[in-house]
């Protein structure tokens, strides 16, 4: 599902942010990517939706080779995976049904569609009360489900996400963990960077560990050390 | 069918984020539409004119009349002789009184006060190439039946000079107005860009082509555009309409110009202005997709 090949990224002026990883991640694993702040984790995760390009090495993702991908087939890319990032990024001027219709509407569903699957998305992410709430209205827990609703949209085959509870508190975190793990259950791949040691302990799964850029650490049942 | 109204939505909600800049910069697409519209009318009516102008007389040539009519005669014969000369008709002062009674209708006082024997009898010559005026006055210069010549030729290309200057003045300014109102379109798209910023954000991630971002902002761009330039072509047509009734039609110029010009003047405005939305849309929106 995604294979990392000997891949660098050095930024201009030469600071390297990932030095030579090589990784493969299977189709319906759960696999958690952690490390101090700094150590390279939201670039790996760029790199894989081609918001970064690499240095050096080959990236494979759903049978898409990211590193040479032209920049017209990115959306393509894109439309196979879900990307869920630490901040939300909710249209504040819409409710939760319109935030995750929106992705639908983009994606080019017709009316009778989007609503149908928005309200199988808000179910699945629990938020039928909060539905025609704007994000305002919303905790924080509450507005990363929203954004983990939208990432959704597309029917994704693998689920990115950037430190989707690095801004809640350990009982939200573990609920939206539990969403994943729900998700995951279902077929999709779930690659989950973060530095939060209580959520990688609480279930042993698979962890990737870098520092300084480099994978030092891939275990199937790890937890943070 | 979903995404076209989605488009088509988003058009009009971006428009009204600023419906000031909207505002100027469909004035802005307005004047320069206008002037190019009324500058090339313009041009073709002078072009008309002066063309018809060209087909008539080109130099008049005024006989002293203390010479004998055969003189006259062997001067007309003489100057048909010439190749640039097409044809030379001879103008009695009968005839000349008459023509001036014509021209001076409006004016009885004057044309009682006239006495028409001061006015000479003439001969009229066409050229085959009116600016070969200047050879048949050389040629006559000096001639004892000769009293004085006019050529309309002079007058024509100092019209014609006029006009292209005016033409390019206008063309100029036309251009430094077009290329405001294409600052204003670009800049009206990068505030809705900027306004919009995280909208594109998430669009992108799900993966939106930037072709289908960037259609709303390049459907505003041209419906901006192709707006200033429909009112000014419908505002120059008036115009046009309007001075063929004019005073101005009836005493110097005839304000004939064909439809098909002006068709093909209104198409090509329209066109330009399509290509120009599109240009400025694809140069306001670069940066906020490539951010």
């Amino acid at each position: 599902m995604i294979k990392l090949e000997n891949v660098s990224l050095v930024f201009q002026g030469g600071s390297v942010a990932l030095s030579n990883i090589s990784t493969e991640i299977k189709e319906g694993d759960f696999v958690y990517l952690i490390g101090h702040s700094g150590s390279g984790k939201s670039s790996f995760l760029k790199l894989l939706y081609r918001d970064m390009y690499p240095t050096k090495g080959i990236i494979d993702v759903v049978d898409m080779e990211v590193s040479s991908l032209p920049k017209w087939k990115i959306p393509v890319l894109r439309r196979k995976l879900g990307i869920v990032t630490q901040e939300p990024q909710l249209l504040e001027d819409r409710t939760t049904f319109e935030n995750i219709s929106f992705a639908l509407e983009v994606l080019g569903y017709d009316a009778a569609e989007i609503d149908a699957k928005t309200s199988t998305l808000i179910d699945l992410v629990e938020l039928q009360d909060n539905a025609y709430k704007f994000p305002y209205q919303l905790s924080g827990g509450e507005q990363t489900r929203v954004a983990i609703a939208r990432a959704l949209a597309s029917n994704p085959l693998v689920l990115l996400c950037d430190e989707p509870t690095g801004n809640l508190d350990p009982d939200l975190s573990i609920q939206i963990v539990s969403l994943l793990e729900k998700i995951n259950r279902a077929g999709t791949t779930i690659l989950m960077a973060t530095h939060d040691s209580s959520i990688v302990n609480r279930r042993k799964k698979r962890v990737l560990e870098l520092s300084d850029g480099k994978l030092i650490r891939d275990e199937s049942e790890g937890t943070y050390v | 069918m979903n995404k076209l109204s989605y488009v088509i939505k988003n058009t009009f909600i971006n428009m009204r984020r600023n419906p000031l800049l909207v505002v100027a910069t469909v004035l802005a697409v307005l004047v320069s539409s206008f002037l190019v519209f009324t500058t090339l009318s313009g041009r073709a009516v002078v072009e008309n004119n002066t063309s018809r102008w060209q087909n008539g007389v080109h130099v008049v040539i005024f006989l002293d009349d203390r010479v004998t009519t055969t003189a006259h005669k062997q001067l007309q014969e003489s100057l048909e002789s010439y190749p640039e000369v097409r044809m030379v008709d001879y103008f009695t002062k009968d005839e000349a009184a008459e023509e001036f009674k014509i021209l001076f209708k409006d004016q009885p006082e004057l044309v009682q006060e006239v006495d028409f024997d001061i006015l000479p009898s003439s001969l009229r010559v066409n050229l085959n190439n009116p600016s070969d005026y200047t050879l048949i006055i050389e040629r006559m210069e000096g001639n004892p039946a000769v009293k004085e010549i006019r050529a309309s030729g002079e007058a024509i290309e100092r019209l014609l000079s006029l006009t292209n200057t005016l033409v390019l003045a206008a063309t100029v300014f036309a251009i430094l107005i077009a290329f405001a109102a294409f600052i204003l379109i670009i800049n009206t798209l990068r505030l809705t860009a900027f306004a919009k910023r995280k909208e594109i954000k998430v669009m992108k991630l799900i993966g939106a082509s930037s072709t289908y971002i960037r259609l709303p902002f390049m459907f505003e761009a041209i419906f901006e555009s192709l707006l200033g330039t429909s009112i000014a072509v419908g505002l120059g047509w008036g115009l046009i309409q309007y001075s063929k009734d004019s005073v101005v039609a009836e005493s110097i110029f005839d304000i004939t110009i064909s439809d098909t010009y002006l068709i093909n003047l209104t198409l090509g405005l329209i066109l330009t202005s399509i290509i120009f939305g599109f240009f400025a849309s694809y140069v306001g929106i670069r940066k906020a997709l490539n951010e």
